[in-house]
This record gives structure tokens, C-alpha cells and sequence, in this order.
């Protein structure tokens, strides 16, 4: 059944290609309701594009949300492959779903087009926490295992794989408790429910006052924070982070692609979406092309290891 | 503290925000004149629409329904002694009688002068109680917003009235509700059948648009109303400027304000139980109390008072600890989602603007209430009453699935919603309270995952959930709910022995 529809799909895209690519509107599928960080990246991202792609050509921003973003990636990867289908991704999320439970995609599904945002995972206590150093922090959790509680945002996602990683390279064991979402870890860290937590720096960042970040877990200090140095520099080699790009369907073709990936490059060169992106909070840690594809391999094979090792449910 | 709202206020006064409420006055006199439709339905049917609005535009539509339909709730308890919401029962016991005395106008102009009293007061007491609140809730860890759902849950079904019976059983049925989707820590699949767009559980607004604007749209198309009683003309209504010195209120609104207030802020009652209880207490202490239930209008102003003294404190608890003490604030909370406002300590600190707006625009809301209902257009809103239902209905039902479908574009919420209307309406005829449903799934889902996060930091110890102070508080406040009306029960009839 499956077949000939691609087959058809796959000649409509070979003539399409001889037209002017785009000649209809091209659609941007997005996991998560509107308003949230995936949605704003990717409505900044359809605004630059559409001067991009010109000859006014439009990108209109489509929200499917649901099952943590899963109705929205299998939508894409079930979509015809002809480049009026894009889609937001979201790494490591939208790919360790796949380990733990049943999805209708993997990595090999999709066309990867270009990466925008990376927002690397912390380490982070309340200010009145009397840990000052990851270090201190790591010492209590040596001396009773079990005892220093870290929370966090769900279950399988690029907090509890910080946190997971963290505890490798580190050798102490910590209670792990996985909140509904960042906003209510992030609570209950301020409260002192939790002895400390793992977010992403940009969901720190707001609250400068109330909250001590002891370490991020990327290969370099954060601009945006570089008072803050890094878990490699401490001694414990993890880097984990969340990352949002756009992907087209698998089997997207060669010039259609090379097309948007042009495209989506010289958005990033755009001095006006790096200024947008900024004020948005957004650190934009742009891969295009295979060095993206290659990240999302690398974030499958970690959450496989994950999955394989403690897995989760 | 209190420089946010000030700040706040300059953006109420935009026209769009300004005409939002305007707009949902009226529309909430409306609605809470047919009788049947009451404020939560309107702002149900209302949440999935505000979708595309600005969020002061869209919150404001919901507080000045929410206000406007408390008091419109009087206009067929008066006229007709069909109380137009649930919270207007109390409004027939002297405002029908007054209306067969030929007063009727003057009642309805009680009723509205009372209803804006209270509402301002309860305005006043959000402003007011809400910013601080809003300090401490940092001290809710786990195991203390367990207890709080726990408290919510045993107010609900124990202080509601009627059969504490069938509330447990709505209860529960919410709770299980609650239990649909993934588990909230390892996300495994309960009761989904494989279908992802239960993975989610179900969403609040799906399961309120059916529960609540179902049922009353059947029964409006099943009943033909008999309206011939309504003779607007024989009102007998003079200007309100002439009507307001007669009333002479002042300690039956203050006591029915505290007492709006106070319930307001309660899990579990809601306005109908505000108005009983200020309409017993201003009889009790009245000085001729052989006139009330004859048409003694201070009976309808000890009434309306109370019912809209409720509103916005119901959303004290709802905007600081997320947690909402009456379905209408359940429905205000999704609302707030919709707009990407999660409520908590956090909504006070990143959004200022709007959660202050929305206080000013319950504020106002209320004063408008004077100005619309009142010396305007009493006299159409009784007109209303010969709309034909079957029109009014059809439009509902429209608008219900339009909205429901737009919630997330999809058919199956439109199925969901229709099911759980389906199972609303044999609940509406067998008697079973509604409001139980609503709290338990968004109660149940409360205390279940913070049971779990509760006993995961204490690493399976079940002390963990009595190690302080705020959590033993709400231990007591528990017992006290399920063990008092019992205690005040044998009490009553040990004395009647003696």
C-alpha cells in the first residue's frame, strides 16, 4: 500500500523539482503547542526563511502537539518527502522516545537540514543551597548514597540523561525525581524540595537571584554565562544538552535539499535572526547538513545506551 | 509587592482589553439568564475560541462572564423562580415573591447593586490576598501540594450538600480520569489503547465542554419554557439613581461578602453555598425575620451578594498553588494554559502585566455590572427569556465542536468530548454533582504525582509526608472536613434527645 504511494510521491517530486521550487506554501510541523520554545524558534525560523526562499514564497508554522512531540515527528516522517513538509526536532527527546515505547520513526526517517539552537544542561542548586561547588555536591551525594535528591523534567529526556551521565562519570549515586516538566523542577529546586537539579542553562536564566549554577555540561563555557565553568573543567567529562533544528522526511531530493540547506545557512548568517534569536534567549549552535545528522546518530546511540543500561519504565 | 498592580493597570484600559469585558458582561448576563447555561459552561464552550486572542482580551471575556452571569442567574429566579445558575436558588426565596408583589424591577435592581458589591469586594480580596500567597507557595514541596489535593478532594465531596454518596462516587470518577494518559514519572501508558492522543491524558477543556454544556443544551431543547409570566412592562422599575437610596444593605453585604470570600477560597463549595449560607445567616439576624420568604428584598441582597463574592477568590488558590477550589476556576486555570500561563508562584514573576490585569478586569467587571445590568437594560435581559431555545441550543452546540476541534485540530477530542457529554447527561439525570468530576481529575492528578515525587525524595519512607508543620496543618483541615459535618450531625441530634 505503502509503495506505490511513494512511488508517486517520488515522481511528483522529480517533476516538481523542474518547477520553481517553492510554488505553494511550505509547512512547518511543530510538536508542542504554540507559545512554547520549539514554537518560537521555528515561527523566527519561517520568517527569515520565507525571505530565503523569495519570490514570496511562504512558510506557515503548523502545531500538532501531543504525546511529548511525537504526533508532530511521526506526521513529518509519514510525510510525502517533496520539501513542502518540514518539521521541528528536537534532540535527544525525539529520538529516545522511540527507545521507550513504540513509535512509527527512528534516526533513519528524516532528511536532516540544519540545526539552530543547543542549550546545554546544568547543574544547578537554589542560592541558599550551602553547596558552592559541584564538587561539594558530589562529595555529599559519595557519602550516603541515595541521600542528595536532583531533580528534574521527565523521565527520558536530555535532563534525566545529564543526570544519568553525570552520575557515570562521577560514581555518586543520586535519588533522581522527575517533575512534570522544567517549571516545576525548577519550584521545587527554589523551595529546597530537592537538595539540587538539572535544567538547561536558558531555563536558569531568569532567575539569577535564586538559583546557583554549578557547572555546565558542554565542552566550552556558555556565553552567556561564563562565570560558570564547565563539568570538563571540574573533572568529570559529560556533556549533554537540548537541541532544536528543522528536518524534512527521509528521501527528500538532492537539489531540494541542498536548496533549504542554503537556505536555512543564510538565515543563520542573517544579522537580524541572530539578534531575534538572542533576545529570545535562544544560543544558537547552528550544524548543518551531515554534521547534524551526525549529532542525531550520536544522541540515538547515547539514549540507546541509556535505554539498555537503567532503562526507565 | 503591590507596584505590579499599579503597573498592571494602564493595559486593562487598552480598548480591546476595556471592551473584553464589556463583551463578556453581557454575554455572562445573557448566559446566566437562560436557564440551565450557567458561567462555567460560557467559559468553557469560550476557552478553546481564546486561542488566537490576546490573553487580557481573552481573560477579561472570562471574568466579566464570570460576574455577569452570577447576577443573571437572578433575572429568571426573580421573574419566574427558575434560578437561572445553580447559585441563584437562594435569589427566588424573596425576589419571586417581591416580582408577584409587582417589585420586580426592584428586586432585579437589588440583585444587580448586590452582585457588583460582592464582586468588587472579591476582587478586592484577590488583589489583596493573592501577591502574598503567592510568596509562601515556594514552601509547597510534594508532600504539602499532596495534602492540598487531598483537603480539595474531601471538601468537594463533603461540603458540596447533597449526597456525600454520589460525590464520592463523581469523585472518583474524575480521579480515574485523571489516571488516563502516561504515568507522571515513568510515563508507561494506562488506559490509552494505544491511541497517542490519549498519551497526554485527558485535556480539562475536552471533559468541561462535555460535561457542562451537554446536559443543560439537551434540557434546553427537551423543555419548551413557558415564558407567558414574563410581562417586562408590569416590572414596575424606576431609574436605578431613584432605587438606590432604598437600599439600605450595609451589614447583610458585608457578612454575605466575607462570607463569598471565605467559601470562594474553600476547595469544593462554590456560590450556590456562599448565597444559603448569607441568606440563613442575614434571616437569623434580622430584626423582622416573619417578612423574609414574603419578598423582603434585603433577602435577595444577602443572596446575590454572596454568589459573586465567590468569584474572584476562587481564584486565590487557583493562581498560587495552580490548585482550583470551584470548576469554574478549573475552567479560568485552562484558560491560563491555553495561553501558556502556568499558574504557581512563577505566573506572579513572569507575567505581572496579566495575571494584575486580570484582577483589575474582575474589578471592573463587577462595576460594570451596576452600569450594564442595571440602569440600562433590566428590562431587555427579562425580553430574553422568549428567545427560542431550539436556536439557542443548535448555536451552542455548534460552537462546542468548532471549539473543541480547534483545541488541537483533531476529531477524536470532538468524539472524547461528545463521550464524555454523553456520560455528563445520564450523571445531570441521576442526580450525581458535576463539579466532584472536574476537581477529581485535576485533583487526583495532583495528589497522585505528588505522592510519588513526595515519596521518591524521601526515598520510600512514607513519613516523608508529615515531617512539617504546613503539611500536618492540612492533615487537620482534612479530618475536620470528613469527620465534622458527622460530629455537628450526632451533635444536632443528641441535643434533640435531650
Amino acid at each position: 500500500m505503502k509503495t506505490p504511494l511513494t512511488a508517486l510521491a517520488l515522481a511528483l517530486t522529480a517533476t516538481a523539482a523542474f518547477a520553481e521550487y517553492p510554488d505553494k506554501p511550505v509547512e512547518v510541523v511543530v510538536g508542542y503547542s504554540a507559545g512554547g520554545g520549539t514554537d518560537v524558534m521555528a515561527r523566527t525560523v519561517a520568517q527569515f526563511l520565507e525571505q530565503e526562499l523569495g519570490d514570496g514564497a511562504s512558510v506557515v508554522v503548523k502545531n500538532i502537539p501531543g504525546a511529548g512531540g511525537q504526533i508532530g515527528f511521526t506526521e513529518v516522517s509519514e510525510a510525502a518527502p517533496d520539501g513542502y513538509t518540514l518539521g521541528t526536532f528536537n534532540l535527544p527527546a525525539a529520538l529516545a522516545l522511540t527507545k521507550d515505547r513504540a513509535a512509527d520513526y527512528d534516526v533513519d526517517s528524516f532528511t536532516y537540514l540544519a540545526n539552530f539552537v543547543e542549550d546545554p544542561n546544568t547543574i544547578t542548586v537554589a542560592a541558599t543551597s550551602p553547596f558552592q561547588t559541584l564538587d561539594e555536591l558530589i562529595d555529599a551525594a559519595e557519602a550516603d548514597p541515595g541521600a542528595i535528591t536532583l531533580g528534574l523534567s521527565s523521565l527520558g529526556g536530555n535532563d534525566h540523561f545529564a543526570a544519568n551521565m553525570m552520575q557515570d562519570a562521577s560514581g555518586a549515586e543520586f535519588t533522581l525525581v522527575p517533575f512534570k516538566g522544567a517549571s516545576n523542577a525548577r519550584t521545587a529546586i527554589m523551595g529546597g524540595h530537592v537538595a539540587a537539579g538539572t535544567m538547561t542553562l536558558g531555563q536558569t536564566s531568569n532567575f539569577p537571584d535564586d538559583l546557583r549554577v554549578l557547572a555546565v555540561l558542554a565542552d566550552e563555557r556558555s556565553p552567556f554565562r561564563p562565570d560558570v565553568p564547565t563539568a570538563k573543567e571540574l573533572g568529570y567529562d559529560v556533556q549533554m544538552s537540548s537541541l532544536r533544528g528543522i528536518v524534512a522526511p527521509a528521501g527528500l531530493d538532492e537539489a531540494t535539499t541542498d536548496r533549504l540547506r542554503a537556505a536555512l545557512s543564510a538565515v543563520n548568517e542573517n544579522p537580524d535572526f541572530q539578534a531575534m534569536m538572542a533576545e529570545q534567549g535562544n544560543p544558537i549552535a547552528f550544524m548543518v547538513g551531515d554534521d547534524f545528522a551526525e549529532t542525531a546518530s550520536k544522541q540515538d546511540g547515547i539514549a540507546a545506551r541509556i535505554w539498555a543500561e537503567t532503562p526507565w519504565k | 509587592m503591590y507596584s505590579d498592580l499599579l503597573h498592571a493597570l494602564p493595559d486593562v484600559f487598552a480598548w480591546t482589553n476595556f471592551a473584553a469585558v464589556v463583551i463578556g458582561v453581557i454575554a455572562g448576563i445573557v448566559v446566566g439568564a437562560m436557564p440551565g447555561l450557567s458561567a462555567t459552561m460560557a467559559i468553557s464552550v469560550l476557552v478553546p475560541f481564546t486561542f488566537g486572542l490576546e490573553p487580557l482580551v481573552a481573560l477579561g471575556l472570562m471574568a466579566g462572564i464570570y460576574n455577569g452571569a452570577m447576577y443573571g442567574g437572578a433575572i429568571p429566579a426573580v421573574l419566574l423562580r427558575i434560578p437561572g445558575t445553580p447559585a441563584a436558588v437562594a435569589t427566588t426565596f424573596d425576589g419571586y415573591p417581591m416580582a408577584q408583589k409587582g417589585e420586580g424591577g426592584f428586586a432585579l435592581q437589588v440583585a444587580v447593586v448586590s452582585s457588583s458589591i460582592g464582586g468588587i469586594a472579591s476582587a478586592f480580596a484577590l488583589m489583596l490576598l493573592a501577591p502574598p500567597l503567592s510568596k509562601v507557595t515556594l514552601l509547597f514541596g510534594p508532600s504539602e501540594v499532596f495534602w492540598v489535593a487531598v483537603f480539595g478532594l474531601a471538601s468537594i465531596i463533603f461540603l458540596l450538600g447533597g449526597n456525600p454518596i454520589k460525590g464520592l462516587i463523581s469523585a472518583c470518577f474524575g480521579v480515574f480520569v485523571s489516571v488516563i494518559g502516561s504515568d507522571p514519572i515513568y510515563g508507561n501508558d494506562r488506559f490509552t489503547f494505544g491511541q497517542l492522543e490519549m498519551l497526554d491524558g485527558i485535556n480539562i477543556v475536552i471533559l468541561l465542554v462535555g460535561l457542562y454544556a451537554l446536559p443543560p443544551v439537551i434540557d434546553l431543547l427537551e423543555t419548551p419554557l413557558k415564558t407567558d409570566g414574563v410581562n417586562s412592562s408590569k416590572l414596575g422599575t424606576e431609574p436605578i439613581w431613584k432605587a438606590l437610596p432604598r437600599m439600605n444593605y450595609w451589614k447583610t453585604w458585608l457578612r454575605g461578602s466575607f462570607l463569598g470570600i471565605w467559601i470562594g477560597i474553600l476547595p469544593g463549595a462554590g456560590g450556590s453555598m456562599a448565597a444559603f449560607m448569607s441568606y440563613n445567616e442575614a434571616r437569623r439576624t434580622s430584626k423582622h425575620p416573619e417578612t423574609w420568604g414574603e419578598g423582603e428584598p434585603e433577602g435577595v441582597a444577602a443572596a446575590e451578594v454572596a454568589n459573586n463574592a465567590d468569584t474572584a477568590s476562587a481564584l486565590i488558590p487557583a493562581l498560587t498553588l495552580g490548585i482550583p477550589g470551584t470548576a469554574v476556576a478549573a475552567v479560568m486555570l485552562g484558560g491560563l494554559l491555553v495561553h501558556g500561563l502556568q499558574p504557581g508562584p512563577m505566573l506572579f514573576r513572569d507575567n505581572p502585566d496579566i495575571v494584575f490585569g486580570f484582577m483589575w478586569q474582575f474589578l471592573f467587571g463587577a462595576i460594570l455590572l451596576v452600569l450594564l445590568g442595571g440602569s440600562l437594560a433590566t428590562n431587555s435581559f427579562a425580553r430574553l427569556l422568549n428567545l427560542p431555545r431550539p436556536l439557542l441550543g443548535s448555536v451552542i452546540i455548534v460552537l462546542m465542536l468548532i471549539g473543541v476541534y480547534s483545541i488541537h485540530g483533531r476529531m477524536f477530542d470532538v468524539y472524547l468530548m461528545l463521550g464524555f457529554g454523553a456520560i455528563g447527561w445520564v450523571m445531570d439525570r441521576l442526580k450525581f454533582p458535576l463539579p466532584p468530576v472536574v476537581l477529581g481529575l485535576i485533583l487526583g492528578g495532583f495528589a497522585e504525582e505528588n505522592l510519588r515525587l513526595a515519596l521518591r525524595i524521601g526515598r520510600g519512607d512514607p513519613m516523608v509526608l508529615f515531617q512539617n508543620t504546613t503539611s500536618l496543618i492540612l492533615v487537620a483541615l482534612t479530618a475536620a472536613v470528613v469527620v465534622g459535618p458527622t460530629l455537628k450531625k450526632r451533635f444536632i441530634d443528641s441535643r434533640k434527645k435531650a
